[in-house]
């Protein structure tokens, strides 16, 4: 790795050819990361990507050349390379560790208690209450006068609305607090970004929102419904 | 300067060969790139989790100027070859071309450094735009306590480095500096080719990309 001859004098004096070069060779590349960035060229991703490569090639011919490893022995290189792969590998650690935190904008559980009504249009699903009993719609009709058991089906406990909203969430649980009223939800948004859900649930007996805990997840970090 | 051509000046080395100071310096180094690594880490993950200010996005490019941030840029890239030069001179027994070098570094130091100082005043000062240590256009903002210290502590270390250049400047006026002293030029040129290297990954990361997105 040396690579030197007898003639110390004779090596510094072809090195300032290649120092020269390597100045120029510099230069135009700061350039031309700058030009990029005025004329906008390619997308933002492989703008940021050219960045990357072409500092790397810089980095590596200031540290080659300019601080002579390419002539010094390889345990001046070896020492460098420790500590430039140590604070890489903190960088890429805190990176990953460091995602978007989740934070929960709207988590509400409200019990549906609509009592079934005369004339009312209801679409397939919907929930209703009559006589002290929770039904669920089978299909889409026009209440008549009379209750009409076909329409309807027994529901097999008490709906409950729950909604969420989460900025960034990868993983969303829901549990039940009381003992007594056992429940427990879980979902992998596909799509992590503004999660947004509002779905019903059946529950042994009525609920407020105050007897769930909602835990969001994003990477590595969690956040909990207070 | 090899660490072949440092025995020829009767520097101490250690078992592996190379000079004592020159292991000293790469292993300091090594060290340094850990210390702007999590400075760099810490402004990467501000910029991201904290990318809105008032309730809109932030953008810097409202207050950077990318022309002199280049231009200081250029000047620091050009300064890495005078010290190249310099320590080419001093081991070739060139004095008069040393402090020339030297002398050269020194100034286009001393121009990088009036650049960030001008650079950051006008940050601090700019009209409807100011970034402060914890605030931004007045609202609080972490941008400018991790963009000041990763910035200032890099400035901090070209002005180290420079007035060390300039102690070596002011050392060869007396007539003692002789290529026995290369080792030690040298060492000062690890240094402040470290800086140069800094920089280059500073601002492409911290200035080019907020213009990339």
């Amino acid at each position: 790795m040396s690579g030197h001859s007898d003639d110390p004098v004779a090596d510094e004096s072809k090195r300032f050819f290649t120092f020269f070069n390597l100045s120029m060779a510099l230069v135009a590349i700061t350039g031309i990361e700058i030009v990029i960035i005025y004329i906008h060229p390619f997308g933002s991703p492989i703008i940021i990507g050219v960045l990357f490569a072409t500092s790397i090639v810089k980095f590596i011919g200031v540290i080659w050349w300019f601080m002579h490893l390419k002539w010094d022995k390889i345990i001046n290189t070896v020492l460098f390379l420790l500590g430039l792969v140590i604070a890489l590998g903190t960088f890429f650690a805190v990176i990953y560790m460091a995602d978007t935190h989740p934070e929960i904008e709207k988590f509400e559980v409200t019990e549906l208690k609509n009592e079934w009504s005369t004339g009312t249009e209801y679409s397939k699903g919907d929930y209703v209450v009559h006589k002290g009993i929770y039904y669920k719609s089978k299909e889409n009709h026009k209440a008549l006068d009379e209750f009409s058991p076909d329409s309807w089906a027994k529901a097999q406990g008490i709906p409950h609305r729950i909604t969420y909203k989460i900025n960034i969430a990868d993983l969303v649980e829901i549990n039940s607090k009381s003992p007594g009223n056992p429940f427990f939800h879980l979902h992998r948004p596909e799509d992590h970004e503004n999660v947004n859900v509002s779905d019903v649930f059946l529950l042994a007996r009525s609920a407020t929102t105050q007897d769930f805990r909602l835990k969001v997840r994003s990477e590595a970090y969690w956040t909990e419904s207070q | 300067m090899s660490d072949a051509h440092a025995l020829e000046h009767h520097e101490p080395v250690t078992s592996t060969g190379v000079p004592n100071k020159k292991i000293l310096m790469w292993a300091f180094l090594g060290s340094d790139c850990m210390f702007f690594g999590t400075l760099i880490s810490t402004h990467l993950i501000y910029r991201k989790i904290s990318g809105t200010v008032g309730g809109n996005a932030l953008d810097i490019r409202d207050i950077f100027d990318i022309e002199l941030t280049s231009f200081s840029t250029f000047i620091l890239l050009a300064s890495s070859l005078f010290m190249a030069l310099a320590v080419s001179a001093i081991h070739k027994g060139n004095l008069k071309s040393t402090r020339w070098m030297l002398f050269g570094t020194i100034i286009f130091g001393a121009i990088f450094l009036a650049c960030q100082v001008y650079e950051f005043t006008h940050f601090v000062h700019a009209p409807g735009n100011e970034l402060t240590l914890s605030t931004y256009r007045g609202e609080p903002h972490v941008f400018g306590s991790t963009f000041y210290v990763l910035t200032g502590t890099h400035g901090t270390h070209v002005a180290i480095g420079v007035f060390w250049l300039l102690g070596w400047l002011v050392y060869s006026f007396t007539g003692r500096m002789s290529p026995a002293d290369a080792m030690d030029i040298e060492c000062c040129g690890l240094y402040w080719h470290f800086v140069d290297i800094v920089w280059i990954i500073i601002f492409p990361v911290i200035y080019l990309m907020e213009y990339a997105m």
